[in-house]
């Protein structure tokens, strides 16, 4: 369980500023593709920026999930990581 | 040094390195990408030394996540560089590091780090990535 909780929209923002990418273009259904840092290196940024700011460690199952913005916010919500209800 | 934690170096540059000549000439100070790049090696051998046992690989540079230079590095002066190691798992690890002269820090950067297996450092080794590269320029010579 997550130390930390953030809402939806802080989560949004949270991906936003990982990938470097302007907030407004991050919603829940923008796919990896669609981000240009969400290369193999802004994987590992974004599993680090879990760890750090969440206490998540991810398995390698879970990082092999994640192919939307969605899907992190998935799996944030398995480890207590989102505030809110979908 | 605590391996896979934490680790202390110390370097004095001489003040006859060929850089100082450049940067700036009348005014010698040492380049900000030496102080990240002592950073990186510091905090690289402090995840190496616990990676011997673990076999996890070699760590390297893979991001300076974020970088700051509050004071000149002189020539002579004696650089103490700290690394702290934050996340440290199998495929990376992040490191906490800085730069002091004289009881002041001089600069300070998160960096962070990816393994690769040491097999890719062993005599013979050759990369796939560069020996396409270097068959594709051989191509374009004809």
């Amino acid at each position: 369980m997550s130390a930390v909780a953030k809402s939806t929209s802080e989560i949004l923002t949270w991906v936003a500023d990982i990938f470097e990418t302007p907030a407004d273009g991050i919603r829940p259904e923008t796919k990896r593709d669609e981000i240009d840092a969400w290369d193999s290196l802004g994987i590992l940024t974004l599993i680090a920026r879990m760890d750090e700011d969440f206490q998540v460690l991810l398995t390698e199952d879970e990082i092999q999930e994640l192919r939307s913005v969605g899907d992190i916010i998935e799996v944030l919500r398995r480890h207590g990581g989102v505030a809110d209800n979908p | 040094m605590a391996p896979g934690r934490s680790i202390e170096a110390e370097h004095v540059f001489d003040a006859g390195e060929d850089f100082f000549r450049d940067h700036f000439p009348g005014f010698p100070v040492v380049p900000g990408v030496l102080l990240t790049e002592m950073m990186g090696q510091t905090a690289a051998l402090c995840l190496d030394a616990e990676s011997r046992r673990t076999g996890r690989g070699k760590a390297m540079l893979a991001q300076i996540r974020t970088a700051s230079f509050r004071e000149w590095v002189r020539p002579g002066e004696k650089a103490t560089v700290k690394a702290e190691i934050r996340s440290n798992r199998p495929e990376l690890a992040t490191a906490a590091c800085s730069v002091e002269v004289g009881g002041r820090r001089a600069s300070s950067a998160e960096l962070l780090f990816s393994f690769l297996p040491l097999g890719n450092f062993a005599p013979g080794y050759r990369d796939e990535v560069l020996e396409s590269y270097l068959a594709s320029r051989q191509r374009e010579k004809g």
